[in-house]
């Protein structure tokens, strides 16, 4: 599969690896708890020394989740900047499907 | 030789992990979920194996897109618990079987599989999770030992459905064929139905997933002759990898029975499944 063929539903294929490489190493390092300090003390020195961006510093930031994927980030690695901003799976989802938290709760997943 | 005394299968969705940690499991969203698993920690607890083959795959904690092995296999005697951003959770590192998995290595590529072969390798939630839904958190030591069979499913290209239900039947033969008398168990993970990428995030197919409950057991086949696309379709991006129980199914005979089959959703954002098989020709 090279191009989205199912709507609404981003592959995570040759061009979003390359596209997203520097975003997803730089929250893929936020496993190292010496990482997680080094962004807490000054996170926009800390996507600097990935090499980030603008674009993609501003995203992450501000925990634009659909940018973040828009921008070549897997959810894997960049779902870790919600161990410095807590966020729930289900928020993350709900904001890349642009519908507020509680109706993607009852009208996606069926809770009451 | 070593005897192959069934099949598993169950989700690794991390939220299941949380709600372990914190004590969750009968408050009114975990409840149903909790109270389907019983029968499943039941049939390990007599069936005693001692070396548990999984299959799953990393969620960015082992494997970054430096090198993405297509499936991995790993020969080490321990693996530790994966900080996944959060601090390691409180499990003990798992008893690996080097042994027995230089002989999955040969095996597989004796059988034309080409595995990387892993030594210091952390496991995440997706290993987690379903070894502790089967066999309990115990206090210091897991009493079984463990083999781990990565697969990737995060990037493209990811393995054929019918590639991994070949790769089962490898690995059957590599159990029919590993000297002693080890009682083999072999747990595949993932799934069921979920999306969270996308606009399409929040996609569940409950239908669809309790189809593939029933059809993982009697009709494989049509299983593993689905495209990648078609999983993707069906159960979403990230359920996609619910190709990797077609390598537990495929290390088992064509007729099996099911011991326990158990669905809930949603768990977090994911349709979850626990189920346990046997060969219909092993003596009950």
């Amino acid at each position: 599969m090279t191009a989205d063929t199912i709507p609404d539903t981003p592959m995570f294929d040759r061009a979003r690896q390359l596209r997203g490489y520097r975003l997803n190493k730089a929250t893929m390092a936020l496993r190292f708890p010496e990482r997680r300090d080094a962004f807490r003390r000054d996170p926009a020195a800390y996507l600097d020394s990935y090499g980030l961006t603008a674009e993609e510093k501003r995203a992450a930031l501000a925990c634009d989740w659909r940018e973040l994927v828009r921008l070549g980030g897997n959810v894997f690695y960049v779902l870790k900047l919600s161990a410095i901003y807590p966020a729930k799976m289900t928020e993350i989802g709900a904001h890349q499907a642009g519908i507020e938290h509680e109706t993607f709760l009852r009208e996606r997943l069926g809770k009451k | 030789m070593a005897i192959l005394v069934g099949g598993l299968g169950c989700s690794h969705v991390p939220s299941i992990g949380a709600a372990l940690d914190k004590g969750l499991m009968q408050t009114p969203d975990w409840k149903p979920f909790f109270d389907g698993i019983g029968p499943g920690r039941d049939w390990v607890a007599a069936q005693r194996p001692d070396i548990a083959v999984a299959i799953f795959n990393d969620h960015g904690n082992a494997f970054f897109l430096d090198r993405v092995p297509t499936f991995a296999v790993g020969c080490a005697d321990r693996y530790e618990i994966a900080d996944e951003g959060w601090g390691p959770r409180p499990l003990p590192a798992f008893d690996g079987d080097a042994a027995f998995g230089w002989h999955l290595a040969d095996t597989l590529v004796a059988n034309s599989f080409d595995p990387t072969v892993l030594q210091e390798v952390e496991v995440d939630h997706g290993l987690q999770v379903p070894m502790e839904l089967f066999w309990g958190r115990p206090a210091a030591r897991w009493p079984v030992r463990v083999v781990p069979i990565f697969v990737n499913v995060i990037q493209q290209p990811t393995p054929l459905p019918s590639r991994c239900y070949a790769f089962g039947a490898a690995l059957r033969q590599a159990i029919d064929s590993f000297p002693g008398d080890a009682r083999i168990v072999v747990l595949g993970t993932g799934g069921l139905s979920h999306q969270l990428q996308g606009a399409r995030a929040g996609f569940v197919n409950p239908a669809a997933d309790r189809a593939f409950l029933a059809d993982i057991a009697r009709d494989p086949e049509k299983l593993a002759s689905m495209s990648r696309e078609d999983y993707v379709r069906v159960f979403g991006s990230e359920g996609a990898e619910l190709i990797m129980w077609l390598v537990m199914r495929g290390a088992l005979d064509r007729a099996v029975r099911v011991c326990h089959s158990h669905y809930f959703v949603p768990a977090s954002m994911t349709g979850v499944g626990m189920l346990v098989l046997e060969n219909a020709a092993k003596a009950i």
